[in-house]
């Protein structure tokens, strides 16, 4: 009983502060499930941003479909997912009402324009926080560095550039 | 009733055919929802767009709040986000369920191996990309470098960063209206 509430209570908090989408909520899961429940390690937690990448649906979700059912399950795995959600549900709906009455505010264009600046900073973190993981060999950073120009130069869509570092590892390594 | 499982089948549809983040999915949905069935003005789906973005939560699940709440009020707006995470969720519970065996398998252990560190690259790149959209100067930088610091190194929550954040920007906001 007690894993579906703390399940439930970290996926809430996630998704209650989880702004700008994608990669600035990766150092928000990271702290919740690998640091502070250890649920995860922190090559898992990449197993599964990889896995995320290449299946339909946001990262946070994906999270928490995953960790929800290995520690509780399916019905760990539906609470988790709710969890995550539930936030949104609440403060969209308050938003959509006012949103129009709100949006020519000052103070509430500053908040995004600031809290862009922020996610910056936490996927950063998150970069600080995996990358010590990842690179165990010469293998690794040769993977790294031909995934970062594929897409960084060449716009690589993360699809196909996790299926070809898949078969590329399968291959040789 | 005809309404609410017309909600279900577009938001299935854009569920299930967005791969790699909110980005992939925004025009998907623009093309559904304002060209495909004219439940939305362009205008409206901005102002949606630029609500979910503002919404903490995935930009996805924001959105299809806004639509289903804008079609059928609390029933659509239930359908709508059933129906966007419903394929995400059963794709991740099938592989969740075969994760166990296939984990040992050294193929896929690889396969991971290799992915780990693709992974962190597309994590780096957003950051030079974003670096330069999200206004960042020299005079502003130590926000972000020091927001990197302090959750990456010293594993600070970035609860207490987005509270202060939000406080500060609201506090300075008000006082640049007087």
């Amino acid at each position: 009983m007690m894993i579906y509430f703390e399940l439930f209570r970290t996926f809430f908090k996630i998704g209650l502060f989880s702004f700008g989408g994608g990669y600035a909520i990766l150092a928000m899961i990271n702290q919740e499930v690998v640091l502070k429940n250890a649920w995860l390690t922190n090559s898992q937690f990449m197993d599964i941003v990889a896995i995320s990448q290449m299946t339909p649906g946001p990262i946070a979700i994906n999270a928490a479909t995953f960790i929800g059912y290995q520690k509780g399950g399916f019905l760990g795995s539906v609470i988790s997912t709710l969890g995550v959600i539930f936030p949104s549900l609440i403060v969209m709906t308050l938003i959509t009402l006012t949103y129009i009455k709100l949006k020519n505010q000052p103070w509430f264009k500053n908040i995004f324009r600031k809290l862009r600046l922020l996610s910056l900073g936490l996927i950063a973190a998150a970069f600080i926080m995996i990358a010590g993981d990842a690179f165990r060999d010469l293998f690794s950073v040769l993977v790294f560095t031909a995934s970062f120009i594929a897409s960084w130069k060449f716009k690589l869509n993360p699809f196909y550039l996790l299926i070809g570092a898949a078969v590329i590892g399968i291959a040789l390594g | 009733m005809k309404m609410i499982l017309k909600i279900f089948i577009t938001f299935f549809k854009i569920g299930a055919f967005t791969i790699g983040g909110a980005y992939a999915m925004i025009p998907l949905i623009r093309r559904e929802v304002c060209q495909k069935n004219n439940w939305l003005t362009e205008d409206e789906f901005l102002d949606g767009l630029s609500a979910a973005q503002s919404c903490p939560g995935p930009i996805a699940i924001n959105l299809s709040i806004y639509i289903g709440f804008h079609l059928a009020k609390g029933k659509g707006m239930a359908t709508a986000v059933l129906a966007t995470i419903l394929p995400s969720f059963i794709t991740i519970l099938i592989i969740a369920m075969l994760f166990q065996q296939f984990a040992e398998v050294t193929l896929v252990q690889k396969a991971f191996h290799s992915l780990r560190p693709a992974v962190v690259a597309l994590i780096a790149v957003p950051l030079i990309q974003m670096s330069k959209q999200s206004g960042l100067t020299l005079s502003n930088c130590w926000f972000p470098l020091s927001v990197a610091v302090l959750v990456g190194f010293l594993k600070i929550s970035p609860v207490y960063l987005i509270l202060i954040t939000i406080a500060f920007a609201v506090y300075q906001g008000l006082k640049k209206q007087k």
